[in-house]
């Protein structure tokens, strides 16, 4: 995935200024930056939630326009920050949506097999028939990820999959991102704002500050404290804890 | 995916169509003059159109209001609520106040009906998708603006009767006082002919509503052209609601009631089998309603009331059991 001078203005305030970057395969890529410094929105527009006002992106050597949205939702999937229905669903039906793409609304044998194997995939088995709106936060996180997980795509990008989430839970959220990577051979791409989880779980980081790409690059180019100190405008130190780059900052 | 749901509701909706079955039966036979073929003949002619104009109704309204609220995501609120009705009698009004009551368009119903529907179906979409994506689904926001939207159609519509020739009001007099006693039979043909090219055209969108209903980043996430797909059911709804108000005049409060009994009662996110039980519970309500105006108050209340005033309390129940949605 190619991304090459990405620009979004809202009301005439430029949010997304001339952004590019390339997406390397079967990595973990954070996007990380102060609020407002435009990494949800480019996030939006590379999953084609949010429409670009110029520049490019570029999935599989053509433009996301030119992809037919239902193809493109069997390669790339996105799960944005709140997820709330109105309507009754259970977990197993929630995930079963995530076959939408392949079978309409009518599952064949081979879809049950995908759904049985994301929700064994994320341990659900136990509340596959309770209705989402009776799990808690971690858990209805967690069925999301299921539903992406049947979606089947090489491409995973997961909007601060983290935010409201408790340390136990997010911790978990991110060894669940890893092992995507690791074992399912997917691409994540991830807006986080915890900069350590980001620094431990992710191969590349993507740091953004005033709608612009600040610094593009492996974990250990990324955090340094000159880098963080320029993005933040906090003082940062950095410290090695088992082979990765953490920071510090108060 | 959860079979065991899916065939309890369908048993559900199996009796509810029992039920419907044996109140139209009631409303056509009670008292019907069994002894007497020809006062028999004379009821079922006058009992037959009634009970056909109520199917019809019960089907445009219990459909229009289930797809709504899932294209708003929000199941407090009807198309009739945010004035749509309204619109369709300021539309109606209009035109004869335009065109003068002479023309071909005040003295055929049919003629006059076609104009209605196309003007209804570009306005109540341009006006209400614009006022969606300005407020952002924000239901607060809608339901406000919905209300005011309301009374400033009803107001400019009664301004415009006021200030009209007393004859060419006479020539809208009928239309303008559709209700279930005095039925505006002669554009059943034609209602059923759209209604059924409507569904016919929106199938491919019908079956997208269920994945519309988990929100617009995942719907097109899977894949749906989410906008296009609003756009064509919302002309579907107006289209329904003007359907409905022409033939019985503004019912406001049906499509509320309808819609929630039927997600209370069948608890699932299939809107093959909601729309289903709305329209069920639709024809139930209105049948039965109406053999009770008939038989037990003999006309005294038209059954737009009892509708009101149930449908008043239910929805003060709906808004008052959920907190904070």
């Amino acid at each position: 995935m190619l991304v090459r001078e990405l620009t979004k203005k809202y009301d005439g305030k430029t949010v997304v200024d001339s952004v590019s970057f390339q997406i390397p395969k079967r990595s973990v890529i954070s996007l990380i930056g102060p609020n407002g410094a435009g990494k949800s929105t480019v996030m939006g527009m590379i999953s084609r939630l949010i429409a670009r006002d110029s520049g490019l992106v570029a999935f599989e050597g053509s433009d996301i326009r030119k992809w037919k949205s239902r193809d493109l939702s069997k390669r790339l999937a996105i799960l944005t920050q709140s997820n709330h229905t109105q309507v009754k669903l259970t977990v197993r039906e929630l995930v079963a949506f995530g076959r939408f793409p392949y079978s309409g609304g009518r599952l064949t044998p081979e879809d049950e097999q995908m759904i049985d194997r994301a929700i064994a995939y994320m341990e659900l088995e136990p509340f596959q028939d309770r209705f989402i709106d009776e799990l808690s936060g971690g858990q209805r996180q967690r069925a999301y990820i299921a539903m992406v997980i049947a979606q089947d795509t090489e491409y995973v990008l997961l909007d601060e999959p983290t935010n409201n989430l408790d340390i136990y839970h997010s911790s978990n959220m991110m060894k669940i991102v890893r092992r995507l990577c690791d074992e399912l051979g997917k691409t994540v791409i991830l807006v986080l704002h915890e900069i350590n989880y980001a620094a431990f779980y992710s191969d590349y980081i993507c740091a953004f500050s005033e709608g612009r790409v600040a610094k593009f690059g492996t974990v250990k180019e990324v955090m340094t404290r000159e880098t963080l100190s320029a993005i933040y405008g906090v003082d940062f130190e950095i410290m090695e804890i088992s082979g990765k780059p953490l920071s510090i900052y108060y | 995916m959860n079979h065991a749901a899916y065939r309890t509701n369908s048993r559900k909706l199996l009796i509810l169509a029992l039920f419907v079955l044996l109140t139209a039966a009631a409303y056509l036979f009670a008292e019907a003059h069994w002894g007497n073929e020809r006062l028999f003949r004379y009821a079922m002619r006058l009992r037959i159109p009634k009970l056909a104009a109520m199917l019809i109704t019960a089907f445009a309204i219990g459909g229009a209001s289930i797809v709504f609220q899932s294209i708003i995501q929000n199941t407090i609120v009807t198309p009739c609520l945010l004035g749509m009705n309204s619109l369709y009698m300021l539309i109606h009004t209009a035109v004869v106040f335009a065109v003068g009551s002479s023309s071909l368009f005040a003295v055929n119903a049919n003629a006059a009906f076609a104009v209605d529907l196309i003007l209804m179906g570009v306005t109540a979409t341009v006006v209400y998708s614009y006022f969606f994506r300005k407020t952002r689904h924000n239901v607060l926001y809608v339901l406000l603006i919905g209300t005011v939207l309301s009374s400033l159609f009803s107001s400019i519509q009664t301004a415009m009767v006021r200030v009209m020739d007393p004859n060419e009001y006479d020539a809208l007099l009928s239309a303008l006082t559709a209700s279930f006693s005095n039925i505006n039979s002669e554009i059943m043909g034609l209602s059923v002919v759209v209604m059924a090219v409507v569904v016919l055209v929106l199938r491919r969108e019908l079956k997208l509503l269920d994945v519309m209903t988990l929100g617009k980043n995942q719907a097109i996430n899977l894949g749906v052209d989410y906008d296009r797909c609003i756009r064509r059911l919302l002309l579907g709804v107006t289209l329904f609601i003007a359907v409905a108000t022409a033939m019985v005049g503004p019912i406001s409060f049906l499509g509320l009631v309808i819609a929630n009994l039927s997600r209370q009662l069948l608890k699932t996110f299939r809107h093959g089998q909601l729309i289903a039980g709305s329209v069920l519970f639709g024809m139930m309500i209105l049948v039965g309603g109406q053999l009770l105006v008939e038989r037990v108050y003999s006309y005294t209340v038209p059954v737009s009331v009892f509708i009101m005033v149930g449908g008043g309390i239910y929805f003060l129940y709906l808004l008052l059991s959920r907190k904070g949605a």
